[in-house]
């Protein structure tokens, strides 16, 4: 069967996250990258291995933008952005938050995006134009203020302006107070599929990686969040952005200086 | 005086049906209606056609009504009964419109839940479960559609609702919450189940209304075999009498053939996912019979013809989407929800394969 791209990204979600959940539990050989919160196991390797395998088998001749192994395939404007395990640290210590993530962008902006928490067997899912789903269900963003629900803000790298993390841990303190709590949860990709589904009113980041976000800012978007997103850099893979619902944004950005953010 | 009635949603039950249950010498009808373009032609009109069928023939009522609104224009407060009738899924966007009615509220919308669910979201004690048992399309043959485009067709129906509702009036059988529960039983699973299995088996087979469906043998004998395997086990769970569950599923099945109705399929067979829940028409259903040692072999059938349902319009057109990604033993876990532990689960599973090519061959 000929599955178009949204099939592809679902059925390629799906599949690695299987193989995700028959490793989870398990100590796997686990490298740091760039900081101590920044690793990458071997399940990482695997589960990109996986979907690998099915975008090259369904989509032939793709390019792939992948974590762990960088540009795939031609260069072209028209490429799959995976995150084959969103949440590693999570993930390595038996935290059941954790995802596989995979976007089609064209042209520096997503047209496809499916999300896949294995562990609760979530699968969220969006085409540009055509809307947000979470398995069968339809998603429709709810107008919720910031004080009455929580949000999420997930950090840049360690590595990236030390100078400036006093001004992050600052704006997430503002954050925490602003609305009912505001939490590190240690996956963006979940952060974003979350505020879809009306969890949170406010999801933002400081120059995250693309393949973290890729697939989220659409499925936000498409739930109805107002989403703005930025890549900062030349290569184009570190993203800062906000999605929220339109009150949410509206508060932040009378009650904070959202100067920090490169938007 | 007239009582006036506030009838939520002009389509299918509200416009073909209501008028005959709410007769024009003691009712004045209004409607609210969120589909612009019906809205503008009730506005423009004033008055529509119902046709009932009886005895082989049409029977022709004008209904003139007051008023149609967009929704959030009408008063709800200046009715002495409210009826609804725009879809289990749309009816949550009537909260804030019913939170501060006293009259009656009757809901007629196919879900035994949703009344007790509304009751708890407005914190209202006077909502009620209606039943209008009744094949109502939502549209009517060409030459009716000429002489007057918002003409629709009927049965003739019986309708029951709860018996807290009984100062709304009209021709309905007010009945107790028990006895309500057992005509809302009959009317899941020896109506609702059969006539969807009917739909997404006409969908397969391009058919465009459900007489043209049951026209084909094929068909017909998986509906009726779907009615036999649920006649069966409400004999068995409810101790229904045997031969009122005969007559009712004999006249069921006529009730869909009947040539006169123009029954759409895409009606009938809309919102697969809420038709496959898990205790709705035809999971549920199978579930039920399962438990009384009823081989469910139609209703598999019928339930594989709902997982194959392809209508890029409908509001649950990603069902094919989902089909088309994940395998079967996801798609039923995940996406329908049965568990892996259940024995429907094992036999969907394991007849999977068998069901598609029997349905590619009817």
């Amino acid at each position: 069967m000929i599955l178009n791209r949204l099939e592809i990204a679902i059925n390629a979600a799906v599949s690695a996250g299987d193989l995700l959940m028959d490793h989870y539990g398990k100590v796997y050989g686990i490298k740091n990258k760039e900081s101590l919160r920044d690793v990458v196991s071997e399940i990482d390797e695997l589960s990109e291995s996986k979907v690998m395998s099915i975008l090259q088998e369904s989509d032939p001749g793709c390019t792939v933008l992948t974590e762990e192994k960088g540009l795939i395939g031609p260069d072209s404007d028209s490429r799959w952005i995976v995150d084959a395990l969103d949440g590693t640290v999570n993930y390595i210590h038996n935290i059941p938050f954790f995802c596989v993530s995979i976007s089609y962008w064209v042209d520096n902006r997503p047209s496809i995006g499916a999300i896949y928490n294995p562990y609760s067997g979530d699968i969220y899912y969006a085409e540009k134009g055509v809307g947000c789903f979470v398995n069968q269900k339809r998603l429709h963003l709810l107008d919720v203020e910031l004080g009455n629900n929580l949000t999420a803000m997930a950090f840049s790298g360690k590595a990236y302006n030390p100078s400036m993390r006093s001004t992050e841990f600052g704006i997430f303190g503002q954050l925490n107070d602003l609305s009912q709590g505001c939490l590190r949860t240690g996956s963006a990709a979940m952060n974003l599929s979350y505020l879809s589904h009306g969890k949170f009113s406010l999801v933002m980041g400081k120059a995250n990686k693309l393949w973290d976000v890729a697939a989220g800012l659409l499925i936000a978007e498409e739930a109805g969040a107002d989403v703005k997103f930025n890549m900062t850099d030349k290569q184009k893979h570190l993203v800062d952005y906000i999605a929220a619902t339109p009150s949410s944004k509206k508060k932040i950005y009378t009650d904070i200086d959202m100067s920090y953010f490169d938007l | 005086m007239k009582n006036k009635i506030l009838v939520y949603g002009a389509g299918a039950i509200g416009r073909g049906y209501i008028p005959w249950i709410f007769p024009s010498d003691r009712y004045e009808l209004s409607f609210v209606e969120n589909n612009s373009e019906l809205r503008g032609l009730l506005q423009k009109q004033k008055e529509f056609t119902t046709y009932r069928t009886k005895s082989g023939q049409y029977v022709k009522l004008i209904c003139e009504f007051k008023d149609c609104f967009d929704l959030g224009e009408e008063d709800p407060t200046d009715y002495d009964g409210i009826i609804t009738a725009v879809g289990a899924r749309q009816v949550y966007a009537l909260i804030d419109s019913l939170s501060n009615v006293d009259c009656p509220i009757v809901l007629f919308e196919n879900d035994s839940k949703i009344p007790l669910e509304l009751s708890e979201l407005t914190g209202k004690s006077n909502i009620y479960f209606g039943v209008p048992d009744v094949i109502t399309s939502n549209t009517a043959p060409a030459e009716m559609l000429e002489q007057d485009p918002l003409s629709i067709v009927t049965e003739d129906g019986v309708c029951f609702v709860e018996d807290g509702a009984v100062d709304l009036g009209g021709d309905i059988s007010y009945v107790s919450q028990e006895e309500l529960s057992k005509q809302w039983t009959a009317k899941l699973y020896l109506h609702n189940t059969p006539h969807c299995i009917a739909a997404y088996l006409g969908a397969m087979h391009g058919k465009t209304y459900l007489h043209e469906s049951m026209a084909r043998d094929s068909i017909y004998s998986i509906v009726e075999g779907a009615m036999n395997e649920m006649s069966r086990t409400l004999i068995q769970l409810f101790d229904l009498d045997k031969e009122f569950v005969e007559w009712y599923s004999k006249k069921e099945l006529a009730r869909f053939s009947n040539v006169l109705l123009y029954d759409p399929v895409l009606r009938v067979a809309r919102e697969p996912f809420r038709k496959l829940g898990l205790h709705d028409r035809l999971i549920g259903a199978a579930q039920l019979s399962l438990s009384v040692g009823v081989m469910p072999n139609n209703l598999t059938l019928g339930i594989m013809s709902a997982f194959l349902y392809d209508e890029e319009h409908d509001e649950d057109f990603h069902i094919k989407i989902l089909m088309n990604s994940l395998e079967k033993e996801k798609f039923l876990k995940l996406i329908i929800n049965v568990n892996p532990h259940e024995a429907l689960y094992k036999l969907l599973v394991k007849k999977w394969d068998e069901s598609i090519d029997t349905l590619k061959g009817i």
